[in-house]
């Protein structure tokens, strides 16, 4: 089972980007398991066609002896959605319900039961708080993957999040996968993103186009994948969920 | 400035009869008061059971005051440190390089080498989710001769899941690794006190050429880990069945619950279900009842009608023990006790049938700290809340059994309370010493 988390700038399209990919690993024959880590619970909103799925600190808020069936749901491609949630808002500490959500589908033993060949981690913008760290720990990710654009705030973020990475590496937690460039088309994108990737000692594993198809496939709330399949974004997902693989290895 | 807003207490709010009582929690559940009767003990004493090991409390200074005043009351001290959480640890996130250098300053610093260490986590690790697996292991390899248990002191889950008590019960015997069995060593886990060696339980196993082992009967730590060689773990008291459950998992040894009740025909039965599960004969327990008999029988000549209170911290079977008094004629008139287990609703629906008048009365209700505590009556009180809460110097002062098991057990009982009702002790002072059994300086 390979475990892989994505960390990003908050709106940077991780989402979009790891729903992508859980289509792209269920399209080569994979059983993936994608986790939303945002207190937003709108990650997998694309695989489930804009419906309701219940999160996991809800389902428990209701029922501590919950059953995992009522927090992991197919979405399209067969891929097990999942939903971390977030406390009240304006109430609570969104880092410790990621841990706790994460620790109920272990206790649950949703990896044992679901068995998924790949579990895709999304997590919410900057490590904020160790909260936010949960998925690097050992037993969690192995590897994390950073989106990044050459805005200069998600560039921070990125180097924020490797710097994280590199705190924890005599822990044994997750290693740096490389970064994902979703393009913006700013100025000098490619020099800004190569200047980061030397400064963390990391490399691009793939770049994604600005292009409107996928605020399209998002309207019509769905992947790029399935909304339009033939498209040349829908082949870069490909590609780019081919290339993490291998680095994953 | 603080203001009185009410002298008289709420009489009603602390008691009800078991004809009106709601099983298994009778009392509503809010703010609670806890009395100065001290005679039970908690996780600190429990742990103490482990031979040449060394405790460790990981946790902000205010929540040290009760586990320090615990291990300094049973003189203990010198087997007990902690390491205090400051803000900048949970600012930081540094709580598992705290944890790993401040235990490795202790170890450093002690004068002598413990076998085991047993470092106690509390609800700021829990909130912050700090990583244990990381500092336990560090902890392993930097300090290879010595074992660490995974201990919690995490009082905010005390109403949700294991509870402290059980919980502690259970990482008691996390230590031990799968060894070859030995098909004649027997353990009895789960309880904070031995058994007493005289009860019909000890005698089948000794007749049988079976060795008996608890934990407090082990004189060195290599005692404890020998533990994990018997191919049988007996529990008596529910609290230790999750310890039991864990064994049965990890070292594969089978449990065998006995329930510690007083009802003779329920000992019967367990006592057929040991011998039936180690293939022995059974053998008749006559004599062992008719001794009971008699001793009840004597102690209901002297006691007569006299009134006689029971609470909780006497035994986890309260109600099988009340219930079992009033079948021989006692004049049990009322009970303290906050809940009730589940396996107690027999008993529950009995006494409810057949003395419903009787009192359930809290000794956690907040009203329950100003009620008038002597009485004109003469009251034999079993356990030492109903002595504090009715006044009586006449008391059976005893704390999870006291190990009495069967009717062996119930036959010193029934000693103990002609004892009681003919002579006082000095109540203030024993029921303000932590964990009866242990030593204290007090």
């Amino acid at each position: 089972m390979k475990k892989i988390a994505i960390y990003g700038k908050g709106g940077i399209g991780k989402s979009t980007i790891v729903s992508n990919l859980s289509v792209a690993f269920a399209k080569k024959g994979l059983k993936v398991m994608q986790i939303g880590c945002d207190p937003k619970a709108d990650s997998t909103i694309a695989l489930r066609h804009g419906k309701h799925l219940p999160t996991v600190l809800e389902t428990v808020r209701r029922n501590r002896d919950f059953a995992l069936e009522e927090v992991v749901m197919p979405g399209y491609g067969g891929v097990a959605c999942v939903e971390a949630g977030g406390p009240i808002p304006g109430l609570g500490c969104a880092g410790r319900g990621i841990i706790t959500a994460l620790e109920k589908l272990k206790e649950k033993g949703a990896y044992e039961i679901y068995q998924p060949d790949i579990v895709l981690y999304d997590v919410l913008g900057d490590v904020v708080c160790g909260g936010f760290s949960m998925p690097m720990r050992s037993g969690y990710a192995d590897r994390v993957f950073i989106v990044t654009s050459g805005e200069n705030m998600s560039i921070y973020a990125a180097a924020n999040i490797a710097m994280a990475i590199d705190n924890f590496k005599g822990r044994g937690y997750a290693k740096l996968g490389g970064l994902i460039l979703n393009k913006r088309n700013v100025r000098d994108e490619h020099k800004k993103v190569q200047e980061l990737c030397t400064e963390i000692h990391t490399s691009v594993v793939g770049e994604l186009d600005f292009c409107e198809i996928v605020q399209e496939a998002e309207s019509l709330k769905q992947t790029v994948l399935e909304a339009f399949p033939d498209s040349h974004m829908a082949k870069q997902y490909m590609q780019l969920a081919e290339q993490m693989l291998e680095q994953a290895e | 400035m603080l203001t009185n807003l009410r002298e008289e207490a709420c009489i009603e709010s602390t008691r009800v009869s078991f004809a009106d009582a709601h099983f298994p929690v009778p009392f509503r559940q809010g703010l609670e008061y806890s009395s100065p009767v001290r005679g039970t003990w908690n996780i600190v004493h429990t742990g103490m059971l482990i031979p040449e090991s060394h405790q460790i409390f990981v946790c902000a200074q205010g929540c040290l005051r009760g586990v320090v005043l615990t291990a300094a009351e049973m003189n203990a001290l010198d087997r007990y440190s902690s390491v205090m959480i400051r803000e900048e640890n949970v600012i930081d996130g540094t709580m598992e390089s705290l944890m790993i250098e401040g235990v490795a300053d202790v170890l450093h610093k002690l004068n002598y080498r413990p076998k085991a260490v047993l470092l106690f986590i509390s609800c700021q690790h829990f909130f912050l989710a700090y990583d244990q697996e990381l500092v336990f292991e560090t902890l392993r390899e930097r300090f290879p001769d010595i074992r660490f248990m995974e201990c919690y002191m995490i009082p905010t889950l005390r109403k949700s899941g294991l509870t402290p008590d059980q919980k502690m019960r259970m990482q008691l015997f996390s230590l031990l690794e799968p060894k070859e069995k030995d098909h004649k060593k027997i353990n009895l886990i789960g309880s904070n006190l031995p058994i007493s060696i005289t009860s019909e339980l000890v005698k089948i196993l000794n007749q049988n050429g079976y060795q008996l082992q608890l934990l407090n009967w082990c004189e060195t730590f290599d005692d404890y880990m020998d533990m994990a060689e018997s191919c049988l773990n007996l529990v008596y008291e529910p609290i230790g069945i999750p310890a039991a459950r864990d064994l049965e998992k990890r070292l594969g040894q089978p449990y065998c619950y006995l329930p510690f009740v007083f009802d003779f025909d329920e000992l019967e039965k367990n006592y057929r279900k040991l011998t039936d599960r180690l293939n022995i004969v059974p053998q008749s327990y006559e004599k062992e009842k008719e001794e009971a008999i008699s001793a009840l029988k004597s102690a209901k000549e002297l006691i007569g009608d006299a009134c006689i209170a029971t609470d909780y911290t006497f035994t986890f079977r309260i109600l099988s023990f009340t219930k079992m008094l009033l079948l021989h004629g006692f004049h049990v008139t009322e009970l303290y006790a906050d809940t009730f287990l589940p396996e107690e609703q027999t008993d529950f629906e009995w006494i409810r049938e057949h003395y419903p008048e009787i009192q359930i009365i809290s000794t956690n209700r907040p009203d329950m700290r100003i009620l008038p505590k002597e009485r004109d009556d003469k009251v034999l009180a079993i356990g030492q809340k109903a002595a504090y809460f009715t006044g009586t110097d006449h008391f059976v002062n005893v704390v999870e059994s006291g190990g009495m098991f069967g009717f062996d057990g119930i036959r010193q009982i029934a000693e103990l309370m002609k004892d009681a009702y003919l002579n006082e002790k000095p109540r203030k002072e024993i029921i303000q010493k932590k964990g009866y059994g242990c030593e204290s300086c007090i």
